[in-house]
C-alpha cells in the first residue's frame, strides 16, 4: 500500500487555515467534535487502524482541530473507513466520528478529492436505480428462478433527489 | 399473518440472490407476507461518501414509498438496514423532516414519519420468535457447529438501530441459530467488521479484515459462518479464494445465510429452494451432516 509521507513528517504551522475548524464544526453532524479531549478511544477501537496503523481517527479529529486543512481533505486515508461505528460506539464524549469524517469526505469530494469508485456508483444509480451497472446474466437468472424483475432503468424521480452538481468534478481519479 | 414491504437492496437480488430465494421461502413458510414495491432503490447509504443530504433524501423516498403503501419494511441486507433506520432517526426532528419533504415534494411524494424498519433476523426473533422456530423444525442440525457473523450495520449505531441488540456483546442471531438445533460456537473476532464498505476503495484493506476473521475460525474447526448480509457475504465468501490464493492458506470455510439454514431445518429443498448451488465454496460436507 502506497503509504504517504503526509503524517510521518513534521510539517510548519504556518500554513494551518485557523479557519477550518470552525468550518467543519458548522455542520450540524460535525458539532460534537468540539466535545473531543483526545483520549484515542475511536482509535483503539477501530479494526482499520489495527491493520493499517496510518489511518488514524484520533490523529484526524486532531489535524482539524489545528486547522490542517489541505493535509486532510487531500488525505487518501479519509475515504479508508470501513463503516462499522465502533468510533462513535466507544467514544466517552459522545462524539460521532462517523458523521465527522462523512462532513470532511463531502468537503473533500467538493475539491474534487472523491475515489470515482464513489462517483461511479452514483452514476448507476442515476442510469438503474442500484449501484452496478445493469448485467444480462442477472436479468436471465432472475428469470430462471421465477423472482420478480429487477426495474434497473433511468428514473426522472431519482434524478431529481441527487443534488451533486457537476458530477464528473468530485474525483480527478479516472472514472472506470 | 404479518406484512413487510421488501427492501431488497442493490447487491442481494443481484449478486447473492441465494439470499433472497431463501428468504422468501422461509417468509413464505412461515407466514410473513412480503409485499415487492416496484418503486424501491437504492438506500442511499454508499452516497454519505459524496453528499450526506442526497443519501437522506434518496433513504427519506424509499420510506416515502412504504409508507404510502401503509407497510413496515422488511430489509435484508445489514446496510440497508442501518441506512434507513438512521434516515427514520434523523426524520424524526421536524425541521430536517420539513427541509426533506420540500424537497420530496418536487417528485410528489412525503414522508409522513410512520414507517419502521426491521431486518428478517429481527422479524424471526421479535415476530416469530425462538420457540415457535424450534416447534417448527422438521431436520436435525445437532452435527452442526457454526459461526455467527452480526453485521456491523445490524447493530450499529445502537440509537438508530433501537434495541435489535447490543453491539458489544450480540446474542440474537446465536439464539436463532440454537432455536434451529446447530451450535454456535464462540469466537474471538465475532464483532470484527467485513471491511465490505472499505473494499470498494481498498480490496487490500478489506482483506486483511477478512482473514483476521477466517484464521480465527480455521482454529475453531466450524462447519460454517453463517450471516445475514449479502455484503459480508461477499467478503467471506467470495474473497476467500483470491486471500487463500495470495496467502497460500487453504480455508475453504463454507459461508451461509441464516434463511438458508433456517430453511434446512424447515426442510426446505436446498437447491430449488435456498440455492445452495450458487455457493463457489462447498457446502456438500455441511449438508451431509443434517438428517
Amino acid at each position: 500500500m502506497d503509504k504517504k509521507e503526509l503524517f510521518s513528517q513534521p510539517i510548519s504551522n504556518v500554513n494551518f487555515d485557523p479557519t477550518f475548524e470552525a468550518e467543519v464544526i458548522a455542520h450540524e453532524e460535525a458539532k460534537d467534535l468540539k466535545a473531543c479531549f483526545n483520549c484515542g478511544a475511536c482509535t483503539a477501537g477501530c479494526p482499520i487502524h489495527e491493520v493499517f496503523p496510518e489511518y488514524d481517527p484520533k490523529k484526524l479529529a486532531k489535524m482539524v482541530r489545528l486547522g490542517m486543512r489541505k493535509e486532510v481533505l487531500s488525505s487518501p486515508y479519509i475515504w479508508y473507513c470501513a463503516t462499522c461505528h465502533n468510533c462513535e460506539q466507544r467514544c466517552p464524549q459522545n462524539v460521532k466520528f462517523f458523521n465527522v469524517l462523512n462532513v470532511l469526505k463531502n468537503m473533500a469530494a467538493k475539491e474534487g478529492y472523491a475515489p470515482s469508485v464513489w462517483v461511479d456508483q452514483i452514476k448507476h444509480v442515476i442510469k438503474t436505480g442500484i449501484i452496478f451497472p445493469p448485467q444480462e446474466s442477472w436479468i436471465k437468472r432472475r428469470e430462471k428462478l421465477s423472482l420478480p424483475p429487477l426495474r434497473l432503468e433511468e428514473r426522472e424521480e431519482i434524478k431529481k433527489i441527487i443534488e451533486l452538481e457537476e458530477i464528473d468534478r468530485l474525483s480527478k481519479d479516472k472514472s472506470e | 399473518m404479518s406484512e413487510y414491504a421488501l427492501f431488497l437492496g442493490c447487491t442481494t437480488p443481484t449478486k447473492a440472490v441465494q439470499y433472497e430465494l431463501a428468504s422468501r421461502w422461509v417468509c413464505r413458510h412461515l407466514e410473513i407476507n412480503l409485499v415487492d414495491i416496484k418503486d424501491f432503490f437504492c438506500c442511499g447509504i454508499n452516497h454519505v461518501n459524496l453528499d450526506r443530504e442526497t443519501a437522506l433524501l434518496m433513504a427519506a423516498a424509499n420510506l416515502a414509498y412504504a409508507e404510502a403503501k401503509g407497510l413496515d419494511i422488511l430489509t435484508l441486507c445489514a446496510a440497508c438496514t442501518g441506512a434507513l433506520s438512521e434516515a427514520i432517526e434523523k426524520l424524526e426532528n421536524f425541521q430536517i423532516r420539513e427541509r426533506v419533504n420540500e424537497k420530496l415534494h418536487r417528485i410528489g411524494i412525503e414522508y409522513k414519519g410512520k414507517v419502521r424498519v426491521k431486518h428478517l433476523s429481527r422479524v424471526l426473533y421479535e415476530d416469530i420468535g425462538v420457540e415457535r422456530l424450534r416447534r417448527s423444525i422438521k431436520r436435525d442440525l445437532s452435527q452442526l457447529k457454526v459461526a455467527p457473523h452480526y453485521g456491523c450495520h445490524y447493530l450499529k449505531p445502537k440509537t438508530a438501530l433501537r434495541g435489535v441488540d447490543e453491539p458489544d456483546n450480540p446474542t440474537t442471531l446465536h439464539a436463532l441459530i440454537s432455536a434451529i438445533g446447530a451450535t454456535p460456537v464462540e469466537y474471538e473476532t465475532l464483532n470484527l467488521c467485513c471491511g465490505g464498505k472499505v473494499f470498494p476503495v481498498s480490496g487490500e484493506l478489506a482483506h486483511s479484515l477478512i482473514q483476521k476473521k477466517l484464521d480465527n475460525l480455521k482454529e475453531k474447526e466450524v462447519d460454517a459462518m453463517v450471516l445475514q448480509c449479502q455484503t459480508c457475504y461477499l467478503m467471506y465468501g467470495e474473497e476467500q479464494k483470491e486471500i487463500e490464493g495470495k496467502s497460500g492458506k487453504k480455508y475453504n470455510l463454507p459461508v451461509i445465510f441464516y434463511p438458508q439454514l433456517l430453511g434446512v431445518a424447515l426442510g426446505a429443498d436446498p437447491i430449488k429452494d435456498l440455492g445452495f448451488n450458487f455457493h463457489t465454496i462447498s457446502v456438500d460436507g455441511l449438508l451431509s451432516k443434517v438428517r
